[in-house]
């Protein structure tokens, strides 16, 4: 019995989504008809965990690899290499019965609440679509879940007859979270969910993700570009600049004490209606722009933009290392 | 020079636009007034379909043909009035005194010219350089915009630009002429921070060099603090707010206002674990046809909403250094 429960709290602690050494290449032709393939590394030897119940958010510039990532946690796109744990299931190896049983614990919110729904399907028939593909539950037991999840997100029953172009913006990104939460996933992948709302709906989809999280114990994994949206949703941050992690660490450490010169690049360009946060905030810039992906430099990738170059970055590329607790850095000067 | 720093660049006294749609005539924009100086930057806020591109297309006299029309009140550029101004003269005056900066980059550039050709023809079209100056100037403006390698890059066409460069290539059409006015909707939404970061430095400095007036259209509260001497709060067509910047954000007057203010997750100068629900408000924008009513049409969001908000459309109330709020309880909020 003391047993069982040690595991359990245990089990509790460990990371529901374990990444390993994850590498998501795309083949492009450069030149002419007889020029070689050449691969552009969109994730690049990339590794990190979420806990059970918490949110990972990840950040960085359009390009760096943040949607590619996601899609090959989620086998949405081919991982050249690389192991993707998922609550003690090797996922990327599954097949047949055992992958299907697994699909069912991981779902995706996407960026764009207009496009992102089939527009001859009424809001109930998107809502099953996962229920069917994935479960095997009766028609009563799949309008059953449907009606707790359209209350559960704040919609009226009446709205389950209509068509997405009959919702606003906001009511039709929570249809998607519906969706989403529709086979009870344990980790749900947000890419960018409140990007194309206005501030005010905003908020009732973050307040949403955050209720729902802490009702079911969902695991996010949480994309966005907007620094205070991945400061108020995160326990964690992973920061990614051209297929790499640069900076990673828990929401505190990192947003109180970054480290890599891209990371306080970043923050220092947010503006602020904070006047305290203005006043003592140095503007860092970073100029020029990033390297070509297909042509890689020896180095650090972010040489060619940073403040604090030596010689050294430009040859060998620095480590992802531990500087304290769980807070790693990419940099020579961390 | 010194003239212009007592009386406004631009005036807008009582602006009512309408528009014409299948549900009948809304006031998109409904008694609107505001005065702009030389350098100084005012922002526009609110949500989607609030009119804010519809101000800044009347102010361009590009309003929707057969669509929309200046149905009252007056816009005054140098004491000359737009409203009634000849189609001919207003082109005159658009791309070279006042520009605008659209919300689509990537719908408003022409992908069959390269980005030197594109400068350069609206330099000869407004200010008559002959081809080898214009193709000159628009190096120098590339340069200005910081495009790098610009000798190279000026016969690029747009799809060999990144996102961020496609938008410092409007900027630098959009400031070809000098303009005195700059109107910049939207003009860094979709691009990086840092990239943003950098497009703003250029517009502050066109205020200080050459005096340019701007008006910032942005979603975005961090924007128009960073940015923007004064602020107009938009809601449905109509001034919910205006005043000073850091004074409207210390003590909004409206309900709206502080709303919009709470319900964003802001970077703050030092985090704590503590992390209470973002304020909401709840509902959303009404729609068009219901723009003109005689009411507050924010009331049916507003926790503070009674009778007479739901009745009779709120005068707009003074407070110090011109702040106004069209709410009728402004002096409790
Ligand atoms: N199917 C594809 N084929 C070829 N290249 C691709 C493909 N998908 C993505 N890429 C490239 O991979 C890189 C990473 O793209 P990704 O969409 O993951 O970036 P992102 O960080 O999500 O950017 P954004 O913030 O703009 O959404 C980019 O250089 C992109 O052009
Ligand atoms: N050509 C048009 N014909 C009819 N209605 C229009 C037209 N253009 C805009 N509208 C309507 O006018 C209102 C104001 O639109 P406007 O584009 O000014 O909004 P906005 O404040 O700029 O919004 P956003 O933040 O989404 O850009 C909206 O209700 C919109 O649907
Ligand atoms: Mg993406
Ligand atoms: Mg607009």
């Amino acid at each position: 019995m003391a047993d069982t429960n040690t595991q359990a709290v245990k089990d509790q602690d460990k990371p529901l989504l374990t990444v390993d050494n994850l590498t998501v290449r795309f083949a492009v032709k450069r030149g002419g008809m007889f020029s070689k393939k050449s691969y552009l590394y969109a994730v690049d030897d990339v590794s990190f965990a979420v806990k059970r119940g918490e949110t990972l958010a990840i950040v960085g510039e359009s390009g760096s690899g943040k949607t590619t990532a996601a899609l090959a946690v989620a086998r949405l796109v081919n991982a050249a290499a690389g192991k993707v744990d998922l609550a003690g299931q090797d996922f990327l190896t599954l097949e047949g019965e055992e992958l299907r049983q697994a699909r069912t614990k991981v779902q995706f919110i996407f960026q764009d609440p207009y496009s992102s729904l089939n527009p001859r399907l009424r809001a109930a028939a998107v809502v099953r679509e996962p229920l069917d593909s994935l479960t095997t539950m009766s028609a009563e037991e799949k309008q059953e879940t449907i009606d707790r999840l359209f209350a559960e997100v704040g919609l009226h029953k009446e709205q389950q007859h209509l068509f997405p172009h009959q919702f606003s913006g906001g009511q039709r990104q929570r249809i998607g979270i519906a969706r989403a939460l529709s086979t009870q996933p344990e980790l749900i992948i947000c890419d960018e969910p409140v990007s194309a709302l206005d501030v005010a709906v905003q908020a009732q989809v973050l307040n949403l993700l955050r209720r729902l999280q802490e009702n079911f114990g969902l695991t996010y994994l949480f994309i966005s570009h907007d620094l205070g949206v991945v400061q108020h949703m995160c326990d964690s941050v992973a920061v990614m600049y051209m297929g790499k992690i640069v900076e990673y660490g828990d929401r505190l450490s990192l947003f109180n004490n970054p480290k890599h010169p891209y990371t306080i690049a970043l923050l220092s360009a947010v503006p602020s209606v904070d006047k305290k946060r203005r006043e003592q905030m140095q503007r860092i810039d970073i100029p020029g722009d990033p390297p070509d992906p297909v042509n890689l430099p020896r180095g650090c990738r972010f040489a060619s933009r940073c403040p604090k170059v030596v010689d050294k970055c430009r040859e060998s590329e620095p480590e992802l290392t531990e500087i304290n607790g769980t807070h790693r850095v990419a940099c020579y000067f961390s | 020079m010194k003239n212009s720093h007592n009386s406004p660049l631009l005036k807008v006294e009582n602006l009512r636009i309408e528009l014409t749609t299948r549900d009948g005539v809304a006031p998109v924009i409904d008694d609107l007034s505001l005065e702009l100086r030389a350098g100084e930057t005012l922002s526009f806020v609110g949500e989607s379909g609030c009119g804010k591109s519809m101000t800044a297309l009347a102010l361009m006299g590009l309003l929707p043909e057969k669509v929309g029309r200046v149905a009252k009140g007056s816009i005054c550029f140098n004491g000359e009035d737009l409203t009634t101004a000849s189609p001919a003269r207003l082109n005159e005056i658009r791309g070279n005194d006042i520009s605008m900066i659209f919300q689509e980059p990537m719908t408003s550039l022409n992908p069959v010219y390269t980005i030197g050709e594109q400068i350069a023809e609206v330099l000869r079209r407004h200010r008559g350089m002959n081809k080898a100056a214009a193709w000159q100037r628009a190096i120098e403006l590339l340069d200005a915009v910081r495009i790098p390698n610009p000798k190279n890059r000026v016969s690029d066409y747009p799809h060999q630009l990144s996102g961020g460069q496609r938008q410092r290539v409007m900027i630098a059409i959009a400031l070809a002429c000098e303009p005195k006015i700059l109107i910049a909707d939207e003009p860094t939404t979709a691009l990086d921070v840092t990239v943003q970061a950098q497009i703003f430095d250029l517009m502050r400095d066109l205020g200080r060099e050459l005096g340019t007036a701007t008006i910032l259209i942005t979603h975005d509260m961090g924007a128009v603090a960073e940015m923007a001497e004064r602020m107009i709060v938009m809601y449905a067509g109509r001034m919910a707010e205006t005043g000073p910047v850091q004074q409207v954000i210390d003590h909004p007057r409206h309900p709206y206002t502080k709303g919009l203010i709470s319900c964003v997750p802001h970077l703050l100068a030092q985090l704590t674990a503590e992390r209470p629900p973002l304020a909401e408000i709840d509902g959303i924008v009404p729609s068009l046809k219901d723009f003109g009513r005689d009411e507050c049409l924010f009331a049916s969001r507003c926790e503070r909403a009674n009778e007479q908000c739901r009745n009779q459309r709120p005068p707009e109330v003074g407070f110090s250094a011109g702040q106004l709020s069209a709410c009728w309880q402004a002096e409790d909020v």
